[in-house]
């Protein structure tokens, strides 16, 4: 392109970039499917850990229609990713002393140290066909691009970091993981909306090896809460994205079936709440 | 022994084990990398589990190269990565734990 293209863009191509800035990366693959919405209710750590895998296994076998789930807490956890040590990650003296309950999610990826009211956490269980013919990098960017989108409509300057991130000029805000199980895709991510950084320092273990790459010593100054990038309320910022996906993609109130829950419940029993899961690394 | 890497820009991995009769002895990898599928980390341990503890980083890379079956996806860090915290591991080593 020239330096006259760059600077007085023709008429067409301003209409082209225009269409671009609205529209999202492979905006087709979202349609066609009759979206689902299981929204926020206080749930245990646990058995949000056995709801994934058994809402991906449904929409795997066809059972359930894709679905974005929005997670509820009720206590404060440490969700390890899939791979990670628990000593490595947290203090487990620590952990018990402030009532923090200690979890592994099926995901890779990163620990994250949650309270109910200080995280965005959501689900999307989606056919594998969505994301043919792509790299996981670019199916990655490809689930969250909708809300880097809507984080940008609230003024937030988002954008998506590869591997997993979404990040914004005031600072990292969160971060996706994906598993696949079964011709399905679950890609989950959690948002920081408001951070007890003090207790997080706490409890997880951030080694200097972690932060070896980033520049700076502090976690503080990594992170970008949305409470501080945005001043609204949680829950006004969950009925944004709801209502952006809604708007996008077409959603349909929907809630867990009596048969998926005691499913997951099960999973608590059998895998999710044992010590071989918890600690398969120790 | 433990040691780490972290991955510029990408992931951490992590490695603990003992030396036992100049072999790395109950191998664990763990980290916040992502790998599919994830029954590729026992191949992945398998191939440090038993190997000699003098090997160069270059020898333990192709080790675990070699033990990765086709197909598996390792994001945010690799064989070579994980052959240095290996080799920080041992670096990490008291000379009578290696002996012993």
């Amino acid at each position: 392109m020239t330096t006259e293209a760059t600077s007085k863009p023709s008429a067409g191509a301003a209409a082209q970039a225009d269409a671009a800035e609205h529209s999202l990366p492979h905006e087709d693959r979202w349609l066609g499917y009759e979206w689902r919405l299981i929204p926020a209710a206080p749930t245990p750590p646990l058995l949000n850990m056995a709801l994934d895998e058994v809402l991906t296994l449904r929409v795997g076998r066809g059972e359930r229609p894709p679905t974005l789930r929005i997670w509820g807490w009720d206590s404060r956890c440490v969700v390890l990713g899939r791979f990670q040590s628990v000593r490595n990650e947290v203090d487990e003296e620590a952990a018990r002393r402030h009532g923090v309950q200690i979890v592994r999610r099926i995901s890779g990826g990163g620990a994250m140290f949650i309270e109910p009211e200080g995280a965005i956490t959501y689900s999307i269980y989606a056919p594998e066909e969505m994301v043919r013919g792509m790299d996981f990098p670019e199916s990655y960017a490809f689930f969250d691009a909708w809300v880097v989108k809507a984080l940008r409509d609230l003024g937030v300057d988002a954008w998506y970091a590869p591997l997993n991130d979404i990040t914004s000029s005031g600072g990292k805000i969160g971060g996706a993981a994906q598993a696949r199980r079964g011709g399905a895709v679950l890609h989950h991510t959690t948002m920081a909306y408001q951070m007890n950084i003090p207790l997080m320092l706490e409890v997880l273990r951030i080694g200097k090896e972690k932060l070896s790459d980033k520049g700076i010593a502090s976690a503080e100054k990594r992170v970008g809460p949305l409470r501080q990038q945005t001043d609204l309320p949680r829950d006004t910022i969950i009925e944004h994205l709801v209502g952006f996906f809604r708007s996008r993609f077409g959603l349909m109130n929907d809630a867990i079936a009596e048969d998926e829950l005691a499913e997951a419940e099960a999973l608590v029993k059998s895998r999710f709440g044992t010590p071989e899961w918890i600690y398969f690394l120790p | 022994m433990h040691g780490e890497y972290k991955t510029p820009g990408g992931k951490l991995v992590v490695v603990d084990f003992a030396v036992q009769d100049n072999q790395l002895r109950d191998v664990r990898v763990s980290g916040d990398f992502f790998l599919y599928p994830e029954d590729a980390l026992s191949d992945i341990t398998a191939a440090l589990e038993g190997a000699p503890a003098d090997l160069t980083e270059e020898q333990i890379a192709t080790r675990i190269e070699g033990a990765i079956p086709p197909g598996t996806e390792w994001l945010g860090t690799s064989p070579a990565a994980l052959a240095i915290a290996v080799r920080r591991a041992l670096a990490s080593t008291p000379e009578s734990e290696l002996i012993g």
